[in-house]
């Protein structure tokens, strides 16, 4: 098949698509009879980077992800992977993971047979030894790999209705790595867990991330994935609201400063002329808006004016999401 | 399709689903080979018919192989391994057919296990109470392997009905109240549409002796017909559904 020639580096089996997109949505619309759940969406994310897909519950996340696995057909538009459409990419599992649900596993089945029964649907790479022995072999290889990889090593054989929640979402994400993909796509994969597993599936994207290789992952909770991301899809009511790197999202975080002062209209007086804006709150109470609180007491000082307390209350990513995902579209 | 087929076998080795039909299957074959042999008075087991009955148990195994199938793909969808099933393989059909082969694997397994103690402790009864044996060769070869045949497919009809229906309960409701009561009366009230049912056909290569039956070529004709069509519905079901 590859033609050996010393002078020209090897050609991968799959030429990437040519705008070097890794994911990508067209127009991408689905309705569930009446309910529009994914409203003519279109993005496309690079090769290597972590992108948080965001929204409120029920904004339609979970069904764009499942269009991208061909698992829901879309009304219209196109979810494309790798440079196709997943159910036309040649062992597609080889290339892109996917965790969808926390609980997809049966109760009674271990860990480790659930993943076997998975490596084998996917097929091995290198057709070696027997047609039966041979695939045998190369699952349990892989199987193994996996459950040390997010260290399930010691119940891989033990049912998976005695796991913990925390070792489910490994033993997803183990499914998820059997075939060694270059793209990974987790929804909500956060839910539930405790603060150390939140931290362990944190530290893992990272790691998986920092090999060049792309994740698209979901959440309700900016917060659980603020850490992770280089940027973020954000979708609500089925329409996209914000494609930006997560640098852009934190540059609109507004700062307000909280003033105490016994003459509080005097100073909003002040900061108006200034061309500051500020609200009287509570007799001595003032709310600034878009100004430094240094600025505030530079004003104050000036004017001879008295300040009990002066406190920036900075907004938060999340506040920044809750003002993007609130907003009425127009 | 090796690899789907070999993910299946694997998945139905590794829960005790499959265990417990078994242990149910001989359970309730012993149950129904015993009453019949022991309880039946030694007088009226001369006939050839009571001898049938006796030895005829191991058609039973035929509901339990059912069960295989419709297990076989309605808990996936109970417990969302369906999911992984087809991002693994995104080709759904080949699902399917894997499947079916996987379900007909079991169900031949559990046609010989059903027919080797039908047949072999309903001889021991007949032998014990000193009873001559009445059944002539064309007929217990095919009892023997219409039972086989029977229970093979009917794993597969399992798939296909399963497939359809999707809830697991419900596919199983549909099974019993299929084979408990709506065919039975079919058969009973009105036999020239019930020689034609699942059942009916089944008793057709199974030398069951009412006189309403088919010929057994022309019933396991049948038989495997009503299987496609349940294959095929639940394939072209299960391709189009979305799954969420």
């Amino acid at each position: 098949m590859v033609t050996q020639t010393q002078a020209v580096p090897p050609v991968p089996a799959v030429a990437p698509p040519s705008d070097g997109a890794v994911v990508r949505a067209e127009g991408l619309t689905k309705r569930f009879g009446d309910l529009l759940a994914v409203d003519d969406l279109s993005f496309s994310l690079e090769c290597g980077t972590v992108t948080g897909f965001l929204g409120p519950n029920g904004a339609g996340k979970t069904t764009t992800l499942r269009m991208l696995l061909h698992l829901v057909e879309p009304t219209a538009g196109r979810a494309l992977v790798l440079g196709g459409r997943y159910q036309d990419l040649e062992r597609p599992a080889a290339r892109v993971g996917a965790v969808l649900e926390v609980a997809d596993f049966h109760p009674g089945r271990s860990g480790r047979d659930h993943l076997f029964a998975l490596a084998l649907a996917l097929g091995r790479a290198d057709e070696r030894g027997n047609w039966f022995f041979g695939r045998e072999r190369a699952a349990a290889e892989r199987v193994d790999a996996v459950l040390e990889l997010v260290e399930l090593g010691g119940a891989g054989r033990r049912r998976v209705g005695g796991y913990s929640l925390g070792m489910r979402q490994r033993l997803g994400l183990a499914g998820a790595l059997l075939g060694d993909p270059e793209l990974l796509i987790l929804d909500e994969p956060a839910n539930g867990l405790d603060p150390e597993g939140v931290r362990w599936l944190r530290d893992f994207l990272r790691t998986f991330a920092a090999e060049g290789k792309t994740v698209l992952v979901s959440s309700h909770v900016l917060a659980e994935v603020a850490q992770t991301v280089d940027q973020v899809v954000i979708i609500n009511k089925g329409r996209l609201v914000a494609f930006s790197p997560l640098a852009e999202l934190t540059a609109r975080l507004t700062g307000d400063v909280r003033v105490r002062a016994p003459e509080a209209a005097r100073l909003r007086d002040e900061l108006a002329r200034e061309g500051i804006r500020s609200a009287l709150l509570d007799g001595d109470e003032l709310r600034v808006e878009g100004a430094s609180s240094a600025r505030v007491g530079e004003i104050a000082y000036g004017a001879d004016l008295l300040l009990h307390a002066l406190v920036p209350q900075s907004s938060s990513l999340e506040d920044v999401f809750l003002e993007l995902t609130t907003e009425e579209p127009s | 399709m090796t690899d789907q087929l070999l993910s299946e076998l694997r998945k139905m080795r590794s829960t005790r689903t499959n265990l417990g039909l078994l242990a149910g299957m001989v359970f309730l074959t012993l149950l129904t080979v015993s009453v019949n042999g022991f309880v039946t008075d030694a007088v009226e087991l001369r006939s050839h018919d009571n001898q049938h009955l006796v030895l005829s148990a191991g058609t039973n195994g035929a509901l339990f192989a059912a069960l295989i199938g419709i297990m076989a793909i309605t808990s996936e969808f109970r417990h969302g391994t369906i999911r992984p099933t087809f991002v693994v393989t995104p080709r759904r059909s080949r699902v399917i057919a894997a499947k079916v082969l996987a379900s007909l694997l079991m169900g031949v397994i559990f046609g010989l296990v059903a027919i080797a103690l039908s047949f072999g402790v309903g001889y021991a009864i007949l032998a014990a109470r000193g009873i001559p044996f009445e059944l002539d060769t064309a007929h217990v070869l095919l009892l023997v392997f219409g039972t086989l045949a029977m229970t093979a497919l009917w794993a597969e009809l399992g798939v296909g009905l399963g497939a359809v229906i999707k809830n697991q309960v419900f596919a199983v409701i549909a099974l019993i109240v299929w084979t408990g009561f709506v065919d039975n009366i079919l058969r009973n009230v009105v036999p020239d549409v019930g020689r034609f049912t699942p059942v009916g056909v089944s008793d057709s290569i199974t030398a069951g002796y009412e006189d309403y039956l088919l010929a057994p070529p022309v019933a396991g004709a049948i038989l495997v017909g009503y299987v496609a069509v349940f294959v095929a519905a639940g394939a072209l079901l299960v391709a189009r559904r979305d799954v969420t």
